[in-house]
């Protein structure tokens, strides 16, 4: 069947889509053993239609021991058990398409578990055909201007191996050998992965880790030149053979290293934007827009055809990488007053309780990150404000059961409840009796369907996706405003970060004589004039206007 | 308003004044032909691909024939011959002949007669994926379904662009009126064949509920939230319509200011047990779309609703929906020959329809179809014939101001009847 057989055929797609992050194992239990599977996901599939989600990205799904939520692979051409078969994955993407949807997966090319095949063949015998498809070494001081990623479990990027004789180099957890790109042979090996998926269905894939795919004395092996050529290579095969797919790089890096991964528009289709997540948070905690006004202004431009991709919180602890020591100190303060609320340089929270549960400031915290240029990435739960379990290990406190109803289980699974692979939430506020899909549903009021009604709106402008952003800087620091533009469409977005009423002069005089429409309610606002233009707004509150040319003159 | 299409003066404005035109004039920022197929150098037949664009940047796409007039022979010889012509394919290989006429102007399609014997239906708005009508007829045509008129062949686009439907060639109706001619003309003489369009309705339902293996057309149980996703949609149509409502006008007072009112009635109704399946169906089902011959209805239009989406019409849900399409048109039949005739309909005329209807109907249908119990079935049916009326009045707000009466008698009627629990 051709590839986009449900799809007008468009390269940029990407730019105007709302991605939903999906963790499969707890998604929707279709099988009744207590994990998330795909079957369990077609299921769901009309869930996500109904939301207006454009593109699903989904959680490493490979077979993998598990020892790090899947992102150790241990074999790149077969399912994890748990999840389902190649057969099942096949119909996922087909309903998917079916309904309109995209999908991409994680893809992790910088390193295998150790019970890789691969691995294992290599560590045996220092001749075995794959042992030079890692990276070995006898002196564990080599690459010493590394940073260690995971401060909190690892203490060097090299890990001793009995079998082997010799270090291995691994840039997360020892159990995660990171392959060596200068061979060939891997690169080519990695190419046929990417092939075999993108030939299945998938419409791309977020490439986790991308950094560090190259090693070099006397750097800190991150964002090598040599990984920007292999990025470019992997590009123009896709190019060239699998139209209208995207590659979202994995980037933890400053914007202007993160930038790199575009190219000329000829690297990675997408790049998160981690900066500027935290100084969302700060901004709202702060109440003034500078944080986020900041950081924008040492966002460098990118390529026409490249996209940032946006999101408040995901499957990962908050990362604070990207924000100087004293402002993570700010962060802790704020949003970890719970030590067990830290993870490595980060905070292990979903979105609700990091806001306190404030209905306001996750509407307002979306609609900021809605206007933001990007594409928005959704992660599954926080649609119905979702909370997170600090008692569970790692990171998995922010990937409990997806709350459906508040039967048995929160409607996750029909298996036991000591068969489940995480505890759902059963706290008193967010407890699947208190905070589950079905009663929002039902509610019309609630954090769920107006995040629909949201999504459609924001869908209806393409302005958001592909539009320039101007962002204002009015006399009142605790109002962020922006104008997007495309074609013929203007928007004017305000939000207010304070918790009290602000009033705001904007200078509009550009659009005199345009009438501002409030896009929520279609409501009428006076006429722009040569004046500053003055709005109220309530505490957390925002507006979203479209400028529209006055037709009754 | 036929095929080849003879356009005079700026594109623009001429595909703004067609009838299948989807989108509201004032959006539009431009049309533009995007890729042109010669079909034939004489007779002259082009295939235009048209984009209009509008003002917030979105787009949609339109499938023109311009050509001389004697054109559209240039069609059925290449449906005969199973020809392609760049990325358009035509199949079948029946070569419709005879006199051609025009059927007039559709929402969403050209029709032309060939012979009295076919009908060739061009698609005007182009969308990536196989038009429901040709994948609903060839289902139902190969498996022997009797009241459709035979799918006997269509043509397709299949480029870097997209894959589409572009049209479909079938067995045309001859000797036959439609069902709501019939019901304003012999309104008795209607209710005596009803019981049959139930039977047929539910024969229809039964095939397409048939092939498991085919996942296009596999019925579904229903999700554990199939019903909150279906109530949570039609509840936010309810609320943009009330929002709509003229303030002060007449028509709609009965209903007007309780928009509250039907959004409570909808959640009262909505307390139903999920049951029965999620099918593939007619989805733009009324007595417009059905002909009644000596012998048989038979059923045409398996488009959907024109206004949504291609992946929107193409959506499984439950069988009642159709049901509720086809009493909201009884609804609409009752109160039609009133205003179109001045004479009204016959005593009960359109409670006796729905009795007989949906007594052969649910006489035929598979049960394990529907939600389990009658209560169950007549609350489901109540949510299908309320989002029929919300729709039904926008439609009629906005281009038939005069027939805005019949969907408020028909949400008004809700509203007062007794919700039974069970």
């Amino acid at each position: 069947m051709h590839p986009t057989h449900w799809f007008e055929s468009d390269p940029l797609w990407f730019k105007t889509a709302v991605f939903y992050e999906i963790h499969l194992r707890g998604f929707f239990d279709g099988t009744g053993d207590g994990h998330g599977d795909f079957r369990g996901l077609i299921e769901k599939l009309d869930y996500l239609q109904w939301l207006g989600v454009d593109c699903i990205w989904l959680l490493p799904m490979y077979d993998s021991p598990g020892r790090d939520g899947g992102y150790d692979i241990g074999d790149f051409y077969s399912v994890h058990e748990d999840y389902g078969t190649i057969e099942d994955v096949r119909a996922f993407i087909d309903a998917a398409h079916e309904r309109g949807m995209r999908v991409i997966a994680d893809l992790v090319m910088n390193h295998t578990s150790n019970e890789h095949a691969w691995f294992q063949e290599a560590r045996s015998d220092p001749d075995s055909p794959k042992r030079d498809w890692y990276v070995w070494s006898g002196d564990p001081t080599r690459y010493a201007d590394a940073r260690i990623i995971f401060i909190d479990s690892e203490s060097s990027n090299w890990t001793w191996d009995d079998k082997a004789g010799a270090y291995f180099w691994h840039r997360f957890f020892h159990h995660q050998p990171d392959l060596n790109y200068d061979n060939p042979e891997v690169r080519e090996a990695m190419l046929d992965v990417l092939r075999f998926w993108l030939e299945l269905g998938l419409d791309g894939f977020r490439l986790d880790a991308v950094p560090y795919l190259f090693e070099r004395e006397g750097t800190n092996c991150e964002n090598l030149e040599e990984t920007h050529d292999f990025l470019k290579a992997v590009r123009a095969i896709v190019d060239d053979e699998f139209p209208d797919r995207v590659l979202l790089a994995e980037a933890n890096q400053w914007p202007a290293d993160v930038v790199e991964y575009f190219g000329d528009g000829d690297e990675c289709h997408m790049a998160f934007n981690f900066p500027v997540m935290p100084r969302m948070f700060m901004a709202v905690r702060r109440e003034e827009a500078a944080p986020i006004l900041e950081i924008l202004a040492q966002t460098p431009h990118i390529p026409r055809n490249c996209q940032w991709g946006l999101f408040l919180r995901n499957h990962d602890e908050l990362t604070l990488e990207m924000v100087t020591d004293e402002e993570r100190d700010y962060m802790y303060a704020e949003y970890a007053k719970d030590p067990r609320m830290k993870l490595n340089l980060g905070i292990r929270r979903r979105l609700a309780p990091l806001l306190d549960n404030g209905r306001d400031e996750i509407e307002l915290m979306t609609a900021i990150l809605f206007s933001l240029p990007g594409s928005p990435v959704l992660y599954y739960g926080d649609e119905i404000a979702m909370g997170d379990n600090v008692y569970l290990g790692d990171r998995d406190g922010v990937r409990t059961p997806m709350q459906w109803t508040g039967d048995r289980n929160g409607g996750f699974s029909r298996a036991d409840f000591a068969q489940l692979y995480a505890p759902p939430l059963m706290d008193p506020v967010y407890g699947y009796q208190a905070v589950n899909v079905e009663a929002q549903l039902r509610t019309p009021t609630s954090l769920l369907r107006w995040l629909r009604r949201f999504i459609a709106l924001r869908k209806e402008h393409p302005v958001f996706g592909v539009g320039t952003f101007e962002a204002l800087t009015p006399g009142n620091p605790k109002i962020f405003a922006s104008i997007r533009t495309y074609e013929d469409d203007v928007v004017l977005c305000v939000h207010n970060l304070a918790r009290s009423a602000q009033a705001v002069e904007l200078d509009l005089s550009w659009y005199a004589g345009r009438r501002p429409v409030e896009m929520f309610g279609r409501s009428r606002f006076p006429k722009l004039g040569q004046l500053p233009y003055l709005l109220t707004l309530a505490p957390r509150g925002f507006f979203w206007f479209r400028l529209e040319e006055d037709e009754e003159q | 308003m036929t095929v080849p299409d003879q356009i005079a003066g700026p594109l623009e404005d001429w595909v703004i004044e067609q009838r299948w035109f989807a989108s509201k004039a004032r959006d539009v920022a431009s049309a533009n032909v995007l890729e042109t197929i010669e079909l034939s150098a004489a007779p002259a037949l082009r295939l235009e691909v048209v984009e209009t664009r509008f003002h917030t940047g979105t787009h949609e796409l339109y499938q023109l024939l311009p050509g001389d007039p004697e054109g559209v022979r240039v069609l059925a010889e290449l449906l005969g011959a199973e020809a392609s012509v760049g990325c358009v394919s035509f199949f079948g290989g029946v070569t419709p002949t005879g006199h051609v006429r025009s059927m007039g102007a559709d929402q969403s399609n050209t029709s032309i007669v060939f012979g009295e014997e076919q009908v060739l239906k061009v698609f005007r708005r182009i969308e990536p994926g196989e038009n429901p009508e040709l994948e609903m007829l060839r289902f139902l045509s190969h498996r022997g379904f009797e009241n459709v008129a035979r799918l006997t062949g269509w043509y397709e686009y299949s480029g870097e662009r997209m894959e589409a439907t572009l049209g479909i060639l079938q067995e045309f109706v001859s000797q036959s009126r439609d069902g709501w001619q019939l019901a304003l003309d012999d309104p008795e003489g209607l209710l005596a064949r009803i019981p049959e369009l139930g039977v047929a309705t539910a024969r229809m339902h039964n095939i397409l509920a048939t092939d498991a293996s085919d996942s296009a057309f596999a019925p579904e149980e229903p999700s554990e939230e199939a019903l909150s996703l279906l109530t949570a949609t039609i509840d936010e149509q309810i609320e943009r319509g009330f929002l709509d409502l003229p303030a002060g006008d007449e028509r709609v007072e009965p209903i007007a200011g309780r928009g509250e009112e039907v959004r409570d009635r909808l959640q009262m109704l909505s307390h139903v047990g999920v049951g029965g399946r999620l099918i593939r169906n007619h989805g733009d089902y009324h007595l417009g779309q059905t002909m009644l011959t000596g012998e048989r209805w038979v059923i045409l239009d398996f488009e959907g609703e024109p206004a949504r989406s291609l992946r929107d019409r193409r959506r499984k849900r439950s069988p009642l929906r159709d049901v509720a399409g086809m009493l909201r048109s009884f609804a609409y039949a009752a109160s039609a020959s009133e205003l179109l005739r001045g004479v009204p309909a016959p005593a009960g005329w359109e409670d006796r329809a729905r009795a007989g209807y949906l007594d052969a109907y649910l006489d035929t249908i598979e049960p394990f179809l529907l939600p389990a119990g009658r209560s169950a079935i007549e609350k489901l049916l109540a949510i299908f014939e309320l989002e029929k009326a919300v729709y039904e009045l926008h439609y009629e707000l906005n281009n038939r101001p005069e027939w805005v009466r019949i969907p408020v008698a028909g949400i008004h009627r809700l509203l007062e009847e007794e919700v039974s629990h069970p």
